[in-house]
């Protein structure tokens, strides 16, 4: 049988970084063959020339045996090549079955055939194995896997033979996971070849019949399924051993007091659930997961930015509730992970740095004297607090937002990912402003995506993945290796 | 990311934008000036300030409300009701300031509710400012019976239109309304908060503002400001009607926006306040000065308003990018 996809030496570069160095990859009808590996190891690259996103790179493509050269999306959707992205793109408000059909709904005259396209509707969800699914009601009323599910049965009435599925179950709960997977299964049954992107390696293992992994552009290996495991995945995806930032020797730490933040079972939909917390002063506590994983909803949450709707949330033993405002009086500080949500660019550091605390400090001459202080404590250059924040670059906008927290020593500080987009430099200094809090007596809870940052800085480490802490890190060496093999998750097994 | 600070080119451009509308004010004063012999002259540029000093009590309130990226489009209406109310409770025989404190403070309240639908129900302002209008609207036509009221309270008819030592009461007026506009977002806290819930209301809430209570009490200030402007507007009518100052909206809040406070909040102020009121009133005056045909007045004036809004729009689009 010949290959329904075939990828032969594809390269691809952006300026002057390799993104793909002449990869070989080949799908076959009826076969799940997963494509595994760590952010930026080339997986969306590749993804996008298979789609057709990317017209431009080296190499050949050959799909049912015939040279085929993509120059846009379309095309590759009338050839049969379906995409599912990660952010759905489906219509809450429209019906099961207009979502399903959008765009090609079957038409009597000029008009809609509503009955047509329910019942047409209706057969594919039956034999997608979800004939509960009303195909009249709005998507919306549905959970996500249900919009997945009618984006895969899109790709399929319209034709598809190859689906790529990117990251198709990183929002869903464990019980919709599982359903997917099984249609995963049914749909290559049914002949169809997909390609299925995933951090999650257990589904990997579980779904796909091959799996190919992926580091710094290049193939590392295909493997079976079945003749590999999880750590060798992620053996592989790491590649070389650990470098000195790839691990880190926790010591355990006497703890003084009481804790200064502690969560009972604090659970949000669609977030994280049941999460048991306890940071201690001094301590920074690293908290690692996959984007998606929880990990910055669960910051945001205790900082009175989201409601949680279980569970308790207590700063120094007193229990705490409301919005940001009272989250600051009580002696929380946060770290959004994205700086624009967090800071006012067009305005100058110094009212940057002084908003939280105006009830005491209001005043320019004040404020550009306390701003002072505090910047030159995080190293800002260059350093002038009149400035727009704008004006600075990211790592220095970066030191704006945590410099602003310094003016009053909190008791706890939650830093989501305080050292995105950072070079090695900027990185350390972060990191270090973070270890002076926490000596001073302040509960770091540092919230990143990158294992690196985590390791370089963190007392202690626990990780997270599908809105659950799965373990947690007090002594001992601790690597890159173990954190994502934790972050990838483990399929719940259900006789 | 590389460490570097960005050209001081944009700042430059930040200041060719922020005196953008007093280059305009000044061309605009000196093209009068030269095709008119009447124009520029001390009696005129006093005609030209009793003209805009309505519009300078409601803007200032309007002012508040863009700067926190919302707007308020029943002020015109506000100012009729308040009038009304005024002048009906003056005919009711209620004893005197108390029309006038009435007046103001159901001004006040109705702006309340419209900044607890916007701040706390996420009704968009343009919409509950828009049904509030019909309220404020139906109230003066319900009190009035479309009737004319001619019993005025007397502190209106002083402040509307007497003199103190030669100047104007209703210049004075709005003087200070705009001075102490001007000292509350310059010199308060609630000030800085104003702007940065405009500049981005997310980091503002993440630093602890209320943002929430910031926007419904600038919409307070504006219908207070629109109350204030009816309450002295009376005196300088000499009646109250239920249709008094309606037409004024669109000049309320193009003022503002000529002057170059910007629509998307954060930026702007009193100052550009002024110079707008200022533009508008010299350009209103002006054409009325030289030969212009008077039926394409409006039409000009609504030129330079919509080219001032694709200023604003423009530049505003910038810092997106």
């Amino acid at each position: 049988m010949e290959p329904l996809l075939r990828l032969t030496q594809v390269k691809k570069r952006f300026g002057g970084i390799e993104a793909l160095k002449g990869i070989d990859f080949d799908v076959y009808p009826g076969e799940v063959h997963a494509l595994v590996g760590e952010n930026g190891a080339g997986k969306s690259t590749m993804m996008k020339i298979l789609a057709g996103v990317i017209p431009d790179y080296a190499g050949e493509m050959a799909y049912k045996g015939r040279p085929l050269r993509l120059k846009n999306p379309k095309e590759a959707l009338d050839l049969g090549i379906a995409m599912i992205h990660q952010e759905l793109s489906v219509m809450p408000e429209l019906s099961v079955a207009e979502n399903i059909f959008l765009g090609r709904q079957p038409t009597r005259g000029r008009v809609v055939d509503w009955r047509r396209m329910n019942a047409e509707a209706r057969r594919i969800l039956e034999a997608l194995g979800y004939p509960q699914v009303e195909v009249e009601r709005p998507l919306g009323d549905y959970p996500l896997g249900v919009h997945q599910l009618a984006e895969i049965a899109r790709a399929l009435t319209s034709g598809a033979e190859l689906i790529i599925m990117d990251e198709p179950t990183s929002a869903l709960s464990p019980m919709e996971t599982e359903r997917l997977l099984a249609l995963v299964r049914r749909l290559a049954e049914q002949g169809k070849a997909i390609v299925y992107i995933s951090h999650f390696l257990e589904e990997v293992t579980a779904v796909a019949d091959r799996v190919t992994v992926l580091r710094d552009g290049e193939k590392v290996a295909t493997l079976r399924a079945e003749e590999t495991d999880k750590s060798e995945l992620v053996r592989l995806m790491l590649g070389r051993e650990a470098q000195f930032f790839e691990r880190a020797e926790l010591a355990p730490r006497a703890r003084a007091g009481e804790p200064a933040l502690e969560l009972f079972g604090l659970s949000r939909p669609r977030a994280f659930e049941g999460v048991d917390l306890a940071i201690y002063p001094g301590e920074i506590v690293g908290l690692y997961g996959l984007i998606g994983s929880g990990h910055f909803e669960l910051a945001e949450t205790v900082f009175g930015l989201a409601r949680p709707n279980a569970g308790q949330i207590r700063v120094a033993g007193k229990p705490l509730r409301g919005g940001p405002r009272r989250a600051i009086r009580e002696g929380l500080a946060y770290v959004p992970p994205s700086r624009r949500t967090g800071l006012f660019l067009e305005k100058p550091v110094y009212q940057n740095v002084s908003l939280p605390w105006l009830d005491r400090l209001f005043g320019p001459l004040r404020e550009l004297a306390a701003a002072r202080e505090v910047t030159h404590q995080v190293g800002l250059r260059p350093p002038d607090p009149t400035r727009d924040v704008g004006a600075f670059s990211g790592g220095n906008q970066q030191k704006v937002a945590i410099a602003r927290w310094l003016v009053e020593p909190p008791k706890v500080f939650l830093a989501s990912e305080p050292t995105r987009g950072m070079d090695v430099g900027a990185k350390d200094e972060v990191l270090s402003i973070l270890r002076r809090m926490a000596d001073a007596g302040t509960a770091v809870l540092l919230v990143s995506s990158e294992p690196e940052t985590i390791l370089a800085a963190a007392d202690r480490i626990l990780v997270m993945a599908k809105g659950r802490i799965v373990a947690e890190y007090t002594s001992g060496e601790v690597t890159k290796e173990m954190l994502v093999h934790d972050a990838a998750g483990k399929l719940k097994k259900t006789a | 990311m590389a460490e570097k600070p960005k050209a001081s080119k944009s700042r430059l451009l930040e200041n060719a934008r922020a005196l953008a509308p007093v280059w305009t004010l000044l061309a605009l004063i000196a093209f009068f000036g030269v095709y008119s012999d009447s124009f520029l002259t001390l009696e005129n540029f006093g005609n030209i300030l009793n003209q805009v000093a309505l519009l300078a009590i409601m803007g200032t309130g309007i002012t508040f409300v863009l700067l926190t990226a919302q707007i308020d489009l029943s002020v015109s209406y506000m100012a009729t009701l308040a009038g009304v109310v005024a002048a009906y409770a003056t005919a009711a025989h209620l004893p005197q300031p108390w029309p006038i404190v009435v007046a103001l403070l159901v001004a006040a309240f109705l702006g309340w509710i419209s900044g607890v639908a916007t701040a706390y129900l996420g009704i968009p302002s343009f919409m509950s400012t828009l049904a509030m209008s019909l309220i404020a609207s139906g109230l003066s036509l319900y009190l009035t019976r479309g009737r004319i009221l001619f019993d005025l309270p007397p502190l209106s008819k002083t402040l509307g239109s007497g003199r103190i030592f030669g100047v104007k009461w209703l210049v004075i007026v709005a003087a200070l309304t705009l001075l102490v506009g001007h000292l509350v977002l310059k010199y308060t806290r609630f000030g800085r908060y104003v702007y940065m819930t405009g500049a981005n209301p997310k980091a503002a809430e993440l630093a602890g503002v209320n943002t929430r209570r910031v926007i419904t009490w600038v919409m307070v200030i504006a219908a207070f400001t629109a109350g204030l402007a009816g309450v002295v507007g009376i005196g300088r009518l000499g009646s109250a009607t239920p249709t008094a100052f309606d037409g004024m909206l669109i000049d309320a809040i193009g003022a503002v926006v000529l002057g170059g406070t910007s629509l998307f909040g954060g930026v702007g102020g009193i100052p550009q306040t002024v110079v707008g009121l200022l533009i508008l009133g010299v350009l209103r005056n002006g054409l009325d000065q030289v030969s212009v045909n008077i039926y394409a007045k409006t039409l000009i004036t609504g030129i330079i308003l919509f080219a001032a809004l694709v200023f604003n729009i423009l530049f505003a689009g910038k810092k997106e990018s």
